[in-house]
């Protein structure tokens, strides 16, 4: 059973430095422990200019839409436990989290997500100094929106494939398939896929200018979810011939701490690719 | 969703250290949108492709994808309330690894759109947008808050 968790912040002033503007959140995702009830948040201004900063959580998941884009889905309105202040130049800031779940608690993963909306404190208006004028000026707010994660007792993952197909579009090779979650927790991972000819050689895919031998695409998957995937084929394409799509699921992620990382058996399917 | 049960706590005085769970996520506004003089009637383009007027947003963080979604306006405000009409289109947005202005991916900002960070974990949106003051529109300075959500995956 999962469900959302509401956690507070706390802003605490600490020193630093750095020239620069916009603001820094750090980590970009947050596990806590239920033995320790507690995670951190830092923020930091490395600009000379004041940044307004607003700090809420909402409840939400990553899911895929009709045609496979991600996206997030706030099953409910905002709850705006928020925390409001400046963050002044020259300075960082850290929020802490701390959890009072209820006595009972089921074992299991329950999830949140920090939304830190940052707003330079003045824009200046641009456009000509003539007051019979009209000036135009737009400003700017970012909002960064991170997870957070919540971990009782004994937590477990893994996901089921299915249903998965793969198309050639120009030069990309476009896939889908159903993922769907198991266990108690949401399953963090990656996709990876590789494209083999039918002598079992492997083709290369490409990102940007650089060539690679699997196309990799962190996934985060909370329910059940069939994300689509595109991949490159670089110049000037592949030849005729029969081709096999290997796709793989599996739990391991650069980005984060291996120990936050919830091991889970990788799964695996392949489909096949015809070019005429 | 049952809530009620939880209890919220501030917990200023505890000693949590920082883990290291994750890596830093920058976003930084470093261009806004910019018009410059907008005659009465005269509708007020500004293509993402414009390296002196459009918006720019930059990203440093993880390798990997992050889902960016804006939150626009429909018109400005100005002088005495008086408002402006503001409207992006289908091509008004752009996401480049490279972080060049020369090398966009468009993307329709009304749309979610989810965006691959460079292998050193790098990007930028850049945005367009078109003014369309009225023929009567009163002079003075108008202004609107664009937002940019940048989503991390998971």
């Amino acid at each position: 059973m999962m469900r959302s968790i509401v956690l507070a912040g706390l802003l605490v002033l600490a020193g630093a430095q750095l020239p620069a503007q916009g603001v820094m959140v750090a980590p970009h995702a947050v596990f806590i422990d239920h033995n320790q009830r507690s995670g951190s948040v830092l923020l930091y201004n490395p600009g000379t200019e004041p940044v307004d900063v607003t700090i809420s959580m909402i409840f939400g998941y990553p899911i895929t839409d009709s045609i496979g884009r991600i996206q997030l889905d706030t099953l409910t309105a905002d709850s705006t436990n928020s925390a409001l202040g400046w963050i002044g130049p020259r300075e960082r800031q850290t929020v802490r989290l701390l959890a009072r779940p209820p006595v009972g608690l089921a074992d299991g993963e329950y999830w949140l997500r920090l939304r830190i909306a940052a707003q330079a404190g003045s824009v200046p208006i641009t456009g000509v100094s003539d007051t019979t004028a009209i000036q135009v000026g737009l400003k700017l707010e970012v909002r960064t929106i991170i997870g957070v994660n919540y971990r009782k007792g004994a937590v477990m993952t893994g996901v089921a494939l299915s249903n998965l197909r793969a198309q050639i579009v120009g030069d990309s090779v476009i896939t889908r398939a159903r993922i769907a979650r198991r266990g108690n927790a949401a399953f963090i991972g990656v996709i990876r896929e590789t494209l083999v000819d039918s002598t079992g050689a492997v083709r290369a895919q490409r990102i940007g200018d650089s060539l690679i031998t699997s196309y990799q695409s962190p996934i985060g998957v909370y329910f059940t979810m069939e994300p689509r995937l595109a991949s490159a084929i670089p110049a000037p394409g592949l030849p005729r011939g029969r081709y096999w799509l290997r796709y793989e699921v599996v739990a391991e992620r650069e980005d984060l701490d291996p120990k936050v990382v919830l091991k889970a058996p990788a799964v695996r399917d392949s489909v096949q690719l015809v070019i005429p | 969703m049952k809530r009620t049960w939880w209890i919220v706590t501030l917990a200023m005085l505890l000693g949590v250290p920082l883990v290291a769970q994750g890596k830093p996520l920058t976003v930084t506004g470093i261009r806004d949108v910019t018009f410059g003089a907008v005659l009465p009637g005269v509708p007020r383009v500004v293509l993402r492709t414009d390296p002196a007027n459009s918006g720019q947003f930059d990203i440093k963080g993880p390798k990997g994808n992050v889902l960016l979604s804006f939150v626009f306006p429909l018109s400005m405000t100005g002088p005495a309330g008086a408002l402006m009409p503001l409207s992006f289109g289908a091509g008004d947005a752009g996401f480049s690894q490279t972080q060049a202005i020369g090398s966009q991916v468009g993307f329709d900002p009304k749309q979610p759109f989810t965006a691959t960070l460079s292998n050193s974990g790098r990007g930028s949106v850049f945005l367009g947008a078109t003014a369309n003051p009225a023929t009567n529109q009163r002079a003075g300075a108008y202004t609107a808050t664009i937002i940019l959500n940048v989503t991390v995956l998971p």
